[in-house]
């Protein structure tokens, strides 16, 4: 935490500096950002056209996945490298039983079509529950590996099981009810979701339980010293995660029509950790920022050349070498004109901090 | 199963092998961690990127003086030691900026490395799959049919073993190296030039890596995406033999590739996920590996 007299000093800077830098002190980045965004959010398919529109839904849905795997990055301070096993989860159980309802009539209802959607939130509780039962025995490098090994578990599990989820083939033709077939229309649908989901998240990041996580994740053995019951915690949080990243996938799969095993992949758990770290994980809006960045760069530069790979890889490249803190912590050192670098405390800028994290 | 003595040797040949393979690329990847604590992301990409080299060179070499297998020997050698010198370079230029750097930002580093490298490869060598044909005829053991280059594969996996353990364990530099795992500051206060350990360490660890693909070029068939199969089988070899421990990431290579041989006769489709199992086992009841200590986490 800063100090008073640090306290005092910043403000002090924003005194002088005008009632920009006093407003943008008191909401803080993410706050701005989104006051941005939400505009942007809300006119961008009525301005944009049909691609744009579909790329809009993909930023959003993957923007809610990144928001997930930082519950337990940025928050709780272990990396999560199996986080798409959840988001698969979450979109073969809304395939599934789309697909169950269509067999029986052709067709599938609104109401069928959400009880599909929110299937998805028991099943990757329950499938964040059995993984994270193991999974917050560890930590750091150990945690990561651990949560790669059961996500490459459950992609084998699904590649593998073709009675049940079609193997490599996947499901195709999964219907969504006429209204949400026009992209628009689910692109809307999809924002009121991930703008509820987050409104959620940042509740759960202000709360009590929010404060316990960023204490385990700075320091663990002084949380236990406390009273905090550190595993419960962490599994409590690794569950909330998972669920987010359900219902991420949940939306994934009417909007493709089809899902396949590479949901669970690790490709595709690795997609949430690049644009955490692209945005700025010690930002709230950080991974929504990364995702925009991430897809929109995938959507766009695969139009113009087949060698996106190698365009994408050396814009990460610049981002890790040279923006360490991600796009946002760069914008919040600009326009804070502090030194202030994150709204997370005792983060940034502190190495025994950080080893601390790695070592426990 | 295998029912008779034939197909199980077929099955126990093919599985060291792979051990080998698994071998040659976690050694290095064990290597670079134990000494840098880098998890490096892109080492099978720079696997990759030395079986494309070797083939080229292969090819060039035979149109220059004629189809001959002991080419490929050359090919190798100088495919190894040219990756060498890109995996100085990489260390010199990138990794050395990340050494203290948190661990998804030194992933993210590696992870861009493997999307530029497979694009590379991609630019250059094309879409394709690549092999080299050696005319070996294949000797008959108890009934069973195996190529005998198996034997000279599962030779090179047991001298690279040994001559990594000679190294690190009986020659000066090697001593440096473990010296540098254990306290880096005192090796430094000696006199020793600790930013060329880590070079020569990670330099070490891609040609190493680059021998393997350039030896497996005649049985294994390199393509794009091997490298993404083969870093996860890597890091489940390194965490089932312990993080830096060469011993523990042979007897996990032995394990591992010789575990998924024979499954795949029983259940093919999950072969890997068998390998997933032992993993999480593993990591569950001793996460610091099968010969890890604990000490160092």
């Amino acid at each position: 935490m800063p100090t008073t007299t640090e306290k005092r000093a910043s403000t002090e800077a924003t005194e002088r500096k005008g009632w920009f830098r006093a407003l943008y002190g008191r909401a803080g980045l993410s706050a701005s950002v989104l006051a941005v965004l939400v505009p942007v959010a809300l006119l961008a398919p009525l301005v944009a056209g049909e691609f744009s529109t579909v790329v809009g839904v993909e930023i959003l849905i993957l923007g809610l996945f990144a928001l997930s795997f930082n519950l337990i990055y940025g928050y709780m301070g272990q990396i999560s490298f199996g986080q798409a096993a959840f988001f698969g989860l979450g979109a073969y159980a809304t395939a599934l039983v789309c697909r169950a309802f269509q067999a029986s009539t052709g067709e599938i209802g609104y109401f069928q079509f959400f009880f599909a959607l929110f299937l998805a939130i028991p099943v990757s509780a329950l499938g964040a529950l059995v993984v994270g039962f193991f999974l917050v025995r560890l930590t750091g490098i150990y945690f990561a590996i651990l949560s790669l090994a059961f996500g490459e578990l459950l992609f084998y599990l699904v590649f593998s099981w073709y009675g049940f989820t079609g193997g490599d083939d996947g499901i195709q033709g999964i219907l969504s009810p006429p209204f949400f077939r026009n992209s628009i229309n689910y692109y809307y649908f999809t924002l009121g979701v991930v703008a509820a989901a987050m409104v959620i998240i940042w509740r759960i990041t202000q709360s009590p339980f929010g404060y316990t996580l960023r204490m385990l994740r700075d320091n663990q053995r002084r949380a236990a010293f406390v009273g905090i019951n550190v595993r419960r915690a962490m599994l409590l949080n690794f569950v909330i995660a998972g669920v987010f990243a359900g219902i991420a996938g949940s939306l994934w799969a009417p909007f493709q029509r089809s899902v396949s095993p590479a949901l669970l992949g690790w490709m595709q758990s690795g997609s949430p950790v690049f644009m955490t770290l692209i945005g700025g994980a010690d930002f709230f809006a950080g991974p929504l920022v990364g995702s925009m960045i991430y897809t929109a760069l995938n959507a766009y530069v695969t139009r113009y050349t087949v060698f996106w790979p190698l365009t994408i890889g050396s814009i990460i490249l610049v981002i890790v070498l040279f923006f360490p803190g991600g796009i946002l912590s760069i914008i919040d050192s600009r326009l804070s004109g502090s030194s202030r670098k994150a709204e997370e405390p005792g983060r940034s800028g502190s190495p025994e901090l950080a080893n601390d994290r790695a070592v426990k | 199963m295998p029912t008779d003595i034939g197909s199980f040797l077929i099955q126990l040949f093919s599985g060291l092998s792979r051990s080998m393979m698994l071998f040659l690329v976690a050694s290095g990847l064990s290597l670079i961690f134990g000494v840098m604590n880098i998890l490096n992301f892109a080492h099978a990409s720079l696997w990759l990127l030395g079986g494309y080299l070797t083939f080229s060179l292969y090819q060039a070499f035979c149109s220059a003086c004629g189809q001959h297998g002991l080419l490929l020997l050359l090919a190798i050698v100088v495919a190894t030691l040219f990756m060498f010198a890109v995996g100085w370079l990489i260390e010199r230029v990138l990794i050395r900026r990340m050494y203290a750097r948190e661990l998804p930002e030194q992933l993210l580093l590696t992870f861009a490395l493997i999307l530029i490298i497979s694009d590379l490869i991609k630019l250059i060598w094309g879409v394709q799959n690549r092999r080299i044909f050696l005319p070996i005829e294949p000797v008959e053991a108890l009934g069973a049919y195996i190529n005998p280059y198996l034997f000279v594969v599962i030779g090179c996996g047991f001298g690279v073993a040994a001559g990594l353990w000679f190294f690190l364990h009986r020659t000066r530099y090697g001593k440096i190296v473990r010296a540098a795992v254990h306290s880096r500051e005192m090796v430094g206060a000696l006199g020793i030039r600790i930013p060329t350990i880590y070079a020569g360490v990670f330099a070490l660890g891609v040609a190493i890596a680059a021998f393997s693909a350039g030896v497996f070029l005649p049985i294994v068939p390199i393509g794009l995406g091997l490298d993404m199969d083969l870093i996860v089988q890597c890091f489940a070899v390194v965490v089932i033999g312990g993080f830096g421990s060469i011993l523990g990431t042979f007897v996990a290579s032995l394990i591992v590739g010789i575990v998924y041989s024979f499954s795949v006769l029983i259940w093919p489709g999950g072969a890997l996920a068998i390998i997933f199992l032992i993993l999480v086992t593993v990591l569950i009841l001793r996460p610091w590996g099968l010969f890890g200590t604990e000490m160092r986490f």
